[in-house]
Formats: structure tokens, C-alpha cells, sequence
């Protein structure tokens, strides 16, 4: 058992830990592996095929394992760590000491947009990215993508309204439920009902790989998942009575069940179910 | 355990991602930067296809009308076109994703991995959280996203 922390409450020697246990991941090949593996399995709504991690109800659970895994492979550098969250609707300034020279350096410089502070500035010599998407290898960042179409980060309120939401999810179980916590907080924004929120407004709001196909390749992926995790927990206690949804596969399922994960269908690639994932308070705790 | 794994399900319909990097591939091959326009004509893929047509929507009724462009937007060359395959035309790999237009968007003569949601609307591989309702809008959210990098090259699109 071991806690995931908020990252504001993190010291400095933790911090220190963390980041030196990432970048040894990042040297031996297995943090690429990582950021390989979210791009296989992002699979769209509109593709024939079973679709586990995003627009889908086991975006929750698929998340959780994926997150268990990198934790995994960060703790057998070093058994200390594990992956703290960001609460963005709290430290919502790129002023935040999440952006710090000693944690995950800060925003892009103009121009370019390159990251030129902290362990995964370029210049650094241990951070390189754009395996498949740009040309660039320097991390770039762009918060809030200033210009013509601005994103701000979700606030509190934008917060408790997915949370006060009883069901879990809703047919057709893809990007465009109108209601469900778990859509809500995937935040895909929906003609004439809402615009891009929650979880998607978040990687919008960093810019550079956060926003692409590629965003496990910003370290601060999993700081912004572990507080996605976390929220998953909070509607839970919020909504005792909810369940995970779908449950039991019909006997005839339609064409919208066919590839999502119901609670006792095995995910990809690891063949544990939503339901095994439930409950992770005998592996870690947040503080 | 290696977080490489087997691919999910076993669907024998070859993804719009296969069919697309195969058209890209033939497309850029035969080209060289700045022969765009007339490197279209010679495009196998294209000329395969057919003509553009309105067809049938994926899913809840949205539309699949066919769409081109090709602008300079923010000193980048962008190009787009939406092709709709008509259900049952010949025996054709698109053909099984008949309802699916076969999309392609270029910035400065790179592909630009599309991808198409429940409702009809577009995203890319450089802004992949948002959708935009045309190819044209997409094209220019991913260079509003690029910023001053490039796309990678094709053979990067390997995975
Ligand atoms: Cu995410």
C-alpha cells in the first residue's frame, strides 16, 4: 500500500525522486514503450473494433491500469515513488510550483513554443519526444493556447457538475453521451450541448504533445490521469448506489456495445476487467 | 511485462488508419516539396476513387458530404479532401468501411493523421481532444496546434 500524493504537497527530496526515477525509465526505452501503448489503444468511435481507453466507458478503468503499469515501472527504479496528482482546478497558474525549475519546468518560449526550464528542457540533454506526430524533438508547451481560440482551465464548478451526475455512463457509450459522469469528465464537446471540458480542456490547456496523439510524452500526463483517477473515486462515494455501466453484456448486443467493456469484460492489453479495478484501496491511497 | 501487445480484436475490415497511410504512401513516393498540385493527378489512390458524392452518415445521421480545399493558412500550405465511397461499389478494400469518407489533410505536403468521431466530426493526430466539424477547420486547428514545427515525415507514421 503506498499514497499518491497532490503534487503541491510534494517535498522537495520527492520531487527530486520522482523526476530521477521518469528520466531513468526515459533512458532505458521502457517510457517510449508507455507513450506507444496509449497512442495503440486510443482507438475512435467511429472504428470497428473494440475501443478500451477513450471515447468509452472504460475510460475510468483502462486509465487506472495503464497508470498502475507506469507506476510499476517507476517503482522498480526506485520502490520510494509513485504517481502524485494534479488538482487543476486548484493550481490553475503557470506560476504553480508544478511548473517549477525542479519539477516539470515550465511553458514554452514564444516562438517556438519550446520547454526551456526544468529535467525535460531539451537543452538538458534527457528529454527528446515526436516519435510520429512533428519533426521537432524538444518538448513544446503552449498554455492556454493564447490567439484566436483560447482554452482556460475547468474550474470547481465545471468540476462538481460532472460529479453531481448519479449515472455512470449512457448508450451509446462513446464521445457523443450527453449525460454520465464518465463522459462529462472525458470532455467531449458536443454540438449544441457543451464544449470540450474536464479532461480534454486539460490537455488542451498544456498544448504541445498533451494535446496530441502522443501525450504521455509531457510527464505531466500522469499527473493530470492520477487526479482523473482520483475523481472516479470521489463519484463513487459521492453516488454509493451507482454503478459501473455497462454491466452484463446482452444476449444480443447492438452494434454500440459490441466494442465497448462492459464491468466483467477483459481489457486490452492486460485482460483485467473494470470490475477488478474497482476497488484500489489495498494498493494506493490518496492523501 | 511488456507494454507492447498483441492487437485488440480481430477484425479482418483493415482500419481507416491502414487505408489512409496507403494512400499517403503512394501519394508522397512519387512526390517531391513544392509538387503538391500537380502530384495529385498522379495520385493512384485518388484516381481509384470515385468522383466525390454525398453518401450515407456513420451512425446517428450525420452528414459525409464530400470536401477540397487547398489555402495558405498562417504561411502554411494546407490541403484536404474528403472522398465518399458509395456502398457497394466494386470490390475495393474501402469498401468495408463504406460509411466512412476516406479522408486526407496535408500541411506543406506532410499527412496529417484524420480521424472521425460518432458525430461525424474530424480530429488529428496533432490536436486529437477536440473535433471540428469540416476537414478545413481541422487542417487549421493542427496548425494553430504545430505552431512552427512540421509534421513528421510519413514513414514516422509507422506504429
Ligand atoms: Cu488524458
Amino acid at each position: 500500500m503506498y499514497t499518491r500524493k497532490n503534487q503541491r504537497d510534494l517535498t522537495r527530496t520527492e520531487k527530486r525522486r520522482l523526476i530521477d526515477a521518469i528520466l531513468k525509465l526515459k533512458r532505458s526505452g521502457r517510457y517510449d514503450d508507455f507513450v506507444v501503448m496509449h497512442r495503440e489503444y486510443y482507438v475512435m468511435d467511429t472504428e470497428r473494433r473494440p475501443r478500451p481507453a477513450h471515447m468509452t466507458s472504460s475510460f475510468f478503468p483502462w486509465h487506472r491500469q495503464y497508470l498502475l503499469e507506469f507506476e510499476k515501472a517507476l517503482q522498480r527504479v526506485d520502490a520510494g515513488v509513485s504517481v502524485p496528482y494534479w488538482d487543476w482546478t486548484q493550481d490553475n497558474r503557470p506560476t504553480s510550483s508544478l511548473w517549477a525549475e525542479d519539477f516539470l519546468g515550465g511553458n514554452g518560449r514564444s516562438g517556438d513554443r519550446r520547454v526551456t526550464t526544468g529535467p525535460f528542457a531539451y537543452a538538458a540533454g534527457n528529454w527528446s519526444v515526436g516519435r510520429g506526430v512533428t519533426d521537432e524533438h524538444y518538448l513544446t508547451r503552449n498554455f492556454g493556447r493564447p490567439g484566436s481560440d483560447p482554452v482556460s482551465l475547468p474550474t470547481k464548478n465545471d468540476l462538481a457538475r460532472a460529479l453531481k451526475d448519479p449515472v455512470y455512463d449512457t448508450a451509446p457509450w462513446n464521445s457523443v453521451c450527453t449525460e454520465g459522469f464518465r463522459n462529462r469528465v472525458e470532455g467531449w464537446g458536443i454540438r449544441g450541448v457543451r464544449t470540450v471540458g474536464l479532461h480534454n480542456r486539460v490537455h488542451q490547456w498544456v498544448g504541445g504533445p498533451m494535446a496530441g496523439a502522443a501525450s504521455p510524452e509531457d510527464p505531466v500526463f500522469w499527473l493530470h490521469h492520477s487526479f482523473i483517477d482520483l475523481l472516479w473515486d470521489r463519484w463513487r462515494k459521492a453516488h454509493p448506489k451507482s454503478a459501473y455501466r455497462p454491466g452484463r453484456k446482452p444476449a444480443s448486443p447492438g452494434p454500440d456495445r459490441d466494442y465497448v467493456f462492459g464491468l466483467d469484460d477483459a481489457m486490452p492489453p492486460w485482460r483485467v476487467t473494470p470490475r477488478k479495478l474497482l476497488d484500489h484501496s489495498k494498493v494506493y491511497r490518496y492523501a | 511485462m511488456s507494454p507492447t501487445p498483441a492487437k485488440p480484436g480481430g477484425t479482418r475490415i483493415p482500419s481507416r488508419r491502414t487505408v489512409l497511410r496507403g494512400a499517403f504512401t503512394a501519394a508522397v513516393v512519387t512526390g517531391t516539396a513544392g509538387a503538391l498540385f500537380p502530384l495529385l493527378d498522379r495520385d493512384p489512390a485518388a484516381t481509384a476513387r470515385p468522383a466525390p458524392a454525398p453518401g450515407p452518415g456513420a451512425g446517428s445521421g450525420s452528414r459525409a458530404t464530400a470536401e477540397e480545399f487547398a489555402e495558405m493558412y498562417r504561411g502554411r500550405e494546407i490541403w484536404g479532401t474528403a472522398t465518399v465511397v458509395p456502398a457497394g461499389a466494386p470490390a475495393d478494400d474501402r469498401v468495408a468501411v463504406a460509411a466512412e469518407p476516406v479522408t486526407e489533410i496535408r500541411i506543406d505536403g506532410r499527412p496529417l493523421h484524420v480521424m472521425r468521431r460518432a458525430d461525424g466530426t474530424y480530429l488529428s493526430d496533432v490536436r486529437h481532444y477536440e473535433s471540428y466539424p469540416t476537414l478545413l477547420e481541422t487542417a487549421r486547428a493542427a496548425v494553430d496546434e504545430l505552431g512552427t514545427a512540421r509534421l513528421a515525415p510519413p514513414a514516422a507514421h509507422h506504429m
